[in-house]
């Protein structure tokens, strides 16, 4: 019969109407700010420092300002300057971490090059800020995160991670005894 | 009665002379549609609501809107100001106006005694007595007329219907 | 002191006030012609406003979305938060415009919007302006929408306001045709152009006036026109050329938004848009109301008489609610049609108003004149109903399959399995 497609039509439509309101699957929307987020395990945008101890972040941090992350960076929003201590020896930590997010487009490189398990990607979106000049550019005080955090967001890469630096902490006992040839 | 009465008057006889004096074609015949409405309500007044639906159905909604059909089709909408025809002789022609109806028109006017209508108390539904001239008096006249306008449509079809597209049918 | 009749309260009340200026008529002339336009200009902007809340609210959950939520409860304030942003807007007015036209084009479109309402019967005794030429009147006033529309369109000098009032003019002027043709189908079995009479041929007044409640009910539902076989067809026609006359999807084409902008309401801001959209929704309140008239029964529905009165015309639902129902219900299935069906090409919406629905139209009138002049058995139309039902759905699909285009093949994709 003439007309069928469109009371099929219909019919699909009145099925998503009423379904909308029983079916969780035909509603999808979030109600953002009540119901929290939809954040995966996957999720990543800007990168974020990781230290291990909390009672002592600055202490802890593992990042040694060996500045491969500023080099590789891309579009070059990582700025780092190594501290000195008293007598102008370098101390193998930055003094200065600054990453402009305004500038950082999550591509995660840093991560990939960072031999030290530094570096890591966030999950956190909720950036805006009133000032976006100073208001962007992240301070290493900004950026410092716990390890536990890095557990919370991505357990399953925190765990690896953990485990290749107990593997690593294992290893260099005999390092020095056998130099490398 | 005679407010309404002269507020539509006015209103049909202003907007009749603009309809003829503006120089935007579309402009007259937006007026010649507010000359139509206020004949309407005219009918009105004289309590024939059928003829005063009709005149809004067929000269508003079809007559005016198939003028602005063939304006919309024309190249210039707006009249050239510079070829305006200027006419000096406005004054004689009033004068001559006047002479005719003061001379001619006012006596017979005021000679004929217009026999006094009684007045309608209450008017038999006039759409049925209408229906009814239409069906029996004027039934063959109605047909001649339904005929005409079939083989006018008909008319219309084969205009519309272009001859290069059936050539085209008959080669596929 | 006349029993309470719930029906007729609104009715009494009036005649009450009326009756405190019998000695002044020509006051007593003016106080009714407001108690009877000034309700209509109240309720219809209000139910106006809960349409559009309903259409966001419908549109929102039919395309998986949630709709207003953040005024008031389940958004319930929107239309109020859209009306104050309307007003506050500014109105701009486009230098070549012509200034007149572009002012008078929503006044001309909202005069006709709000004139035809006044012809339609709410309930017994509730009608504006009894008139008894009401059917023709509403679709004279109707056109007059066209030209507005026109007007709007010539006026922004704009050339999608221009093509958006030239495809408004022709869709109307086409669909005008079918919709009047399904309505003289009633008018031939009413045989009056009067609203009210069309409304009161639709009730069985020996099962109203019986003693028996579910006759009573019955008596209001099973004379409706749409229960014929021409009634059906012409409901279906009327309501489908009522979609194209009001420029609703799937006809939505002069302001077909992603084509021509938004068609002869590009140039529109502020207030003057709020104008044009008031009107339009107006306007199909208005020819829903009709089409309730004519096809729906009206203000009749499943009613009963109230026990205390013993007045056999009396009624415990006053009968202008099932008439908001069956406008509103009306309204909702426009919405849902909006969120199901997409826009039409324009000779596809051509060929549908004159080489269907006008046959159709036309076919539903002989239908008509057979089934008023075929044999009955007590009254039952035993010949009329199922013959004319087969000749409305035979002519349905003939004419449906001549319409029919050339078979096309079947589209060969060369990049995408």
């Amino acid at each position: 019969m003439l007309g069928i497609g469109i009371l099929k039509g219909m019919a699909i439509t009145a099925k998503n109407f009423f379904g909308s309101f029983v079916n969780k699957r035909l509603l999808p929307t979030l109600q953002y700010p009540e119901a929290g987020n939809s954040v995966t395990l996957f999720s990543r945008n800007i990168p974020f420092l990781v230290y291990d101890n909390d009672e002592d972040p600055l202490g802890t941090m593992r990042c040694v300002a060996c500045k491969i992350c500023e080099k590789e960076c891309p579009p070059q929003c990582i700025y780092i300057v190594m501290e000195k201590d008293a007598n102008g020896k370098p101390a193998k930590r930055p003094k200065v971490f600054d990453i402009d997010i305004s500038v950082c487009m999550g591509c995660q490189i840093c991560v990939e090059v960072c031999p030290f398990e530094s570096i890591k990607m966030d999950s956190t979106f909720e950036l805006s800020t009133p000032d976006r000049f100073e208001g962007l550019l992240l301070k290493r005080e900004h950026l410092l995160k716990s390890n536990t955090y890095f557990h919370k967001i991505h357990p399953d890469e925190a765990q690896e991670v953990d485990d290749r630096l107990a593997a690593k902490q294992k290893k260099p006992a005999p390092t020095p005894s056998t130099p490398a040839a | 009665m005679i407010i309404a009465f002269s507020i539509l008057s006015v209103i049909a006889v202003i907007s009749a002379l603009l309809a003829v004096r503006l120089r935007n074609l579309v402009h007259a015949t937006l007026t010649l549609m507010a000359f139509f409405v206020a004949l309407a309500g005219l009918f009105i007044l004289l309590m024939a609501e059928f003829l005063a639906a009709v005149q809004i159905l067929v000269y508003v909604g079809a007559v005016g809107i198939l003028i602005l059909f063939a304006i919309m089709l024309t190249q210039q909408v707006t009249g050239n100001v510079k070829e305006h025809i200027e006419a000096h002789g406005a004054l004689w022609g009033l004068a001559g106006a006047t002479a005719v109806l003061l001379t001619l028109l006012l006596p017979a006017i005021l000679k004929t005694a217009l026999p006094l209508q009684p007045v309608v108390e209450t008017i038999d539904p006039s759409v049925r007595a209408l229906g009814l001239n239409l069906m029996s008096p004027y039934a063959i006249a109605l047909q001649v007329i339904a005929l005409l306008l079939t083989a006018a449509l008909l008319g219309a079809v084969v205009i519309a219907i272009s001859p290069e597209k059936s050539e085209e049918e008959k080669k596929s | 002191m006349t029993p309470i009749n719930p029906d007729q309260l609104i009715v009494q009340l009036t005649q009450w006030a009326l009756s405190f200026l019998d000695s002044y008529p020509l006051v007593a002339v003016l106080v009714a012609i407001l108690l009877s336009t000034v309700p209509l200009v109240a309720v219809f902007p209000i139910c106006f406003a809960i349409t559009t809340w309903l259409e966001r609210k419908g549109l929102a959950r039919i395309q998986n979305r949630i709709g207003p939520n953040r005024t008031g409860f389940l958004g319930m304030l929107q239309p109020i938060a859209d009306g104050i942003k309307m007003l506050l807007k500014e109105d701009i007015v486009p230098k070549t415009s012509d200034r007149l036209a572009h002012f008078l084009a929503p006044v001309v479109l909202m005069v006709p919007a709000f004139t035809i309402l006044s012809v339609l019967p709410f309930n017994r005794n509730m009608i504006p302006a009894a008139v008894d030429t009401g059917v023709i009147l509403f679709f004279a006033l109707g056109s007059v929408s066209t030209l507005a529309v026109f007007m709007a369109g010539w006026s922004s000098r704009n050339k999608y306001s221009l093509l958006g009032g030239m495809r408004a003019i022709a869709q109307m002027v086409s669909y005008e045709l079918p919709l009047v043709l399904s309505g003289v189908t009633v008018i031939m079995m009413t045989g009056s152009l009067d609203t009210t009479k069309i409304v009161a041929q639709q009730q069985l007044s020996e099962w109203i006036q019986s003693s028996n409640a579910g006759l009573q009910c019955l008596g209001q539902i099973i004379g409706w026109n749409v229960f014929t076989p021409w009634g059906f067809a012409g409901f279906l026609i009327f309501f489908v050329a009522s979609l194209a006359e009001i420029n609703r999807c799937p006809f939505d084409l002069p302001e077909a938004d992603s084509e021509i902008v938004a068609g002869h309401l590009t140039e529109y801001s502020g207030f003057k848009y709020a104008l044009f959209f008031m009107s339009e929704y107006v306007s199909a309140f208005a020819i829903n109301g009709l089409s309730t008239t004519l096809f729906l029964g009206g203000w009749s529905g499943p009613n009963i008489r109230p026990p205390w009165s013993d007045d056999p015309n009396a009624l415990l639902i006053p009968g202008f609610v099932w008439f908001f129902a069956k406008m509103f219900a009306l309204m909702l299935v426009m919405i849902w049609i909006r969120g199901t069906l997409p826009r039409l090409r324009v000779d596809h919406l051509m060929g549908f108003a004159w080489k269907f629905l006008l046959p159709l139209a036309i076919m539903n009138i002989f239908v008509g004149g057979f089934y008023y002049y075929a044999p009955r058995w007590h009254g039952i139309p035993v010949v009329g109903w199922p013959i004319g039902f087969l000749v409305m759905y035979l002519s349905y699909e003939c004419i449906g399959r001549l319409n029919r285009g050339p078979k096309t093949a079947q589209r060969v994709y060369h990049y995408a399995s």
